[in-house]
């Protein structure tokens, strides 16, 4: 067993940390305010190969394996977890499906160009009415000529307003609930698609979140990832556990900033005369929160390598996504708490690490739905 | 033992809560978070209804109820709307330490118009990063012979761009601390507003004084009394923000449980699944918990009994309580509650703002843990 990163993949570690100060830092600020993504970063990300990390070479991407885009995802979110929603979108929901399930006609359309940043992707699953339970969605693809026509509503849709195409679930056999869905890609230009609003969040401000409409969409059949009806939600698997795996990426990134704005307030302050870092209960939150982080990112590391193993179960990716994003919660908490007011301004990073951190309770199933999953491989 | 309100306390709570249930529309209170704008017409009818400076005299305008009518106000208002309840019920901050302390000349001047609408009081403390570091004191006051001249800074104080006068902490070198009532359209005053993550209608800044010139009348109570009122304040406080955490708690609860009642996944409402339901429970006890200890510790005070290790007890426990609830509050949403659509998203922040603003856990137990074991000896 060994439980480090190689020179490899540190020396891959220092770099993308370079790339992203670099690209990054100078934006986060402006586009939270403006709650808007900066669309700018696809073509610098994708020039630099930080885009799609796993796609292969044959489709422009980098080919790496799940460990390494665990680093960029970590490196990432440690400077904005808005802006690596998107992202993380871009290269997991939006197209790992098309790279899965995908005519050649779909990778060379939609996937390359994602990897190059030139074309931003969205990922189409929940519903107003169907959030957890993934298989109660409405929207329906009826077959017609050579084609599909797409009727319903989408929610909570990271990319939503910038996207260029999404990936978007249907029905197209309403009679059979969770298999008889498929997988389309819708493109923006599309008539009948529509963005009805853009949503405002808690946090992740600058990522984009909207509500999108699908009124008689009209898409090709060659649109339809797999080749047969009825793919169903099953062919999300790979997809999902790998995104509940980039959750503890997510986790640890924010976790990590949180932490060392701490640790440098509490060494730069004092209260009531003493110095904060000779508060015993002080040093014992510090503590704490050392332990969180660091075992956050070692279940996140671990599932990462079990999934480059293919060894690695929903059950080992529900547990990695469980545990991170609890853990997340303690850390950015009491992030805020020791700075009290200072914390609460607008211009202190601390109250942005707690509203971002605070989503990762929610998406790509929430907490109870991983609790959900855990259990039931557990023989009960 | 009696755990009944009077009649009286009933007819108190209710015409508060039938007065924000009415008049707090959910629109406009979005709105105004959205804008960080204080809700002006609100307070006006509220100080007309006599909802303002209830427990004050009835020669200052009040209706010579006690400090405990008051919260039950706060905590009414709270929990219709946590943005709006706080902002009314901190439109008079430092009334207390005129209440106590105050002359006959000071009191119906400063307080009859805050019980009219026409006026808002704040305090200016705190110097340091740290909201509540009274260890560095370096405003100064310079008697003359009919006046105070000011001059420092005032960190973090609340109201800080519309109150009409700040109660304000200063050294004078021959009267010690002392308390000035400082108007703020004196000259020599200059406000920097700050923008902050909760509460966003309560406006928030720095003060600072150069050479501001206040009547020798300004001073509340006697030389060197400083810290006593301060103390006074934070006693206050203590069951005033209490109130606060405990009506933004069970606003919190009362729209997880309506959201719960009325949503449906896996063809269940969500009110159906036991771990839901186990969740309410929890909610519900922690709000019942942290009432009792503020109630009681409201009786003790208005019975002149005041006892400070129970108001710490009752603050402490109903700000931890008031974050663990809001969260599962908001998770119980799920992803309509990460977005700004729903009140549960303000409320999460102001949660974290009304729970930050007194102190944190620690300093909290440093103070209890002071009053069951005597000062710690050991600490610098």
């Amino acid at each position: 067993m060994l439980f480090e990163l190689n020179d490899e993949q540190r020396a891959f570690q220092k770099r993308v940390r370079e790339i992203y100060e670099r690209e990054v830092s100078p934006l986060v600020e402006e586009y939270e305010r403006k709650e808007a993504f900066p669309v700018q970063l696809f073509p610098i990300l994708g020039a630099e190969h930080l885009l799609c990390l796993r796609c292969p070479k044959k489709y422009g991407g980098p080919g790496l394996d799940k460990v390494s885009e665990c680093i960029t995802v970590e490196e990432l979110n440690r400077i904005c977890v808005g802006i690596g929603a998107s992202v993380m979108v871009q290269g997991g929901l939006a197209t790992d499906p098309i790279l899965h399930f995908g005519s050649e006609e779909l990778k060379q359309n939609y996937l390359s160009p994602a990897v190059r940043g030139e074309k931003i992707g969205a990922f189409a699953l929940t519903e107003p009415d169907a959030g957890s339970d993934a298989s109660g969605i409405r929207t329906t693809a009826v077959r017609e000529g050579e084609g599909f026509r797409i009727n319903g509503s989408k929610t909570f849709i990271t990319n939503g307003t910038i996207c260029d195409f999404a990936t978007v679930a249907s029905y197209t056999d309403p009679t059979k609930r969770g298999t008889g869905i498929n997988l389309f890609i819708v493109e923006r230009d599309d008539p009948g698609f529509s963005v009805t609003k853009k949503l405002k969040k808690l946090g992740n401000h600058s990522s984009d979140t909207a509500e999108l409409a699908f009124e008689d969409c009209y898409v090709p059949k060659e649109r339809m990832l797999g080749d047969r009806i009825g793919g169903g939600l099953g062919q999300l698997e790979e997809t999902l556990k790998s995104g509940r795996i980039t959750y503890g990426a997510r986790s640890t990134g924010v976790g990590q900033a949180a932490f060392e704005a701490t640790l440098s307030f509490v060494k730069g302050n004092r209260r009531h005369g003493q110095a904060l870092g000779k508060s015993q209960a002080i040093r014992f939150i510090l503590a704490e929160m050392a332990m969180m982080l660091e075992t956050t990112r070692y279940m996140t590391y671990r599932g990462a390598w079990l999934f480059d193993q293919g060894l690695a179960s929903m059950k080992d990716a529900s547990i990695v996504k469980l545990f991170c994003s609890e853990s997340v919660q303690a850390i950015v908490q009491k992030a805020m708490a020791i700075q009290k007011s200072a914390g609460l301004m607008t211009d202190n990073p601390v109250q942005r690490f707690l509203r971002d951190g605070r989503l990762s309770k929610i998406p790509e199933g929430t907490s109870e739905i991983q609790h959900l999953v855990i259990a039931s491989f557990l023989g009960l | 033992m009696d755990f009944e309100l009077s009649s009286e306390q009933k007819d108190v709570q209710r015409a508060a809560t039938e007065f924000a249930r009415g008049e707090f529309d959910p629109d406009l209170v979005l709105e105004l978070d959205e804008s960080g704008t204080f809700p002006d017409s609100l307070w006006r009818k509220a100080a007309q209804l006599g909802f303002i400076g209830i427990h004050y005299p009835e020669a200052f305008g009040g209706q010579g109820l006690g400090l405990f009518e008051n919260l039950l106000v706060i905590e009414a208002f709270c929990r219709a709307d946590s943005g709006v309840g706080s902002a009314l019920s901190t439109v008079d901050l430092g009334s207390e330490i005129l209440l106590k302390f105050g002359s006959l000349e000071q009191k119906e001047r400063f307080l009859t118009p805050l019980t009219k609408g026409e006026a808002r009081l704040g305090v200016a403390f705190a110097e340091s990063e740290d909201g509540r570091d009274l260890t560095v004191l370096s405003a100064m006051a310079e008697k003359r012979t009919d006046e105070y001249s000011l001059r420092g800074k005032k960190r973090f104080v609340l109201n800080a761009p519309l109150a009409n006068a700040f109660l304000t902490l200063c050294q004078e070198p021959k009267e010690g601390w002392i308390t000035l009532i400082v108007e703020r359209q004196r000259d020599g005053i200059e406000i920097h507003p700050i923008e902050k993550m909760g509460l966003r209608m309560i406006p928030f800044g720095d003060l600072f004084f150069k050479e501001a010139c206040v009547p020798l009348s300004s001073r509340v109570g006697e030389e060197g009394q400083g810290l006593a009122h301060v103390n006074h304040h934070h006693h206050v406080m203590a069951l005033r923000s209490a109130a606060q955490s405990l009506g933004t708690a069970q606003g919190a609860f009362d729209r997880a449980m309506q959201h719960a009642k009325q949503r449906e996944q896996f063809g269940r409402k969500l009110s159906q699944f036991q771990v839901i339901r186990h969740k309410l429970a929890d909610m519900a006890v922690r709000i019942e918990g942290a009432r009792w200890l503020t109630y009681k510790s409201a009786i003790e005070f208005d019975r002149g009994r005041m006892h400070p290790g129970s108001l710490l007890m009752a603050q402490l426990e109903a700000g931890r309580r008031l974050i663990g609830v809001v969260d599962e509050a908001l998770q119980i949403f799920g992803g309509y509650g990460y977005t700004a659509e729903q009140a549960i998203e303000h409320y999460f922040r102001d949660a974290w703002a009304i729970g930050v603003d007194l102190g944190t856990e620690e300093e909290q137990k440093d103070a209890i843990a002071e009053i069951l074991l005597g000062p710690d000896t050991t600490r610098k």
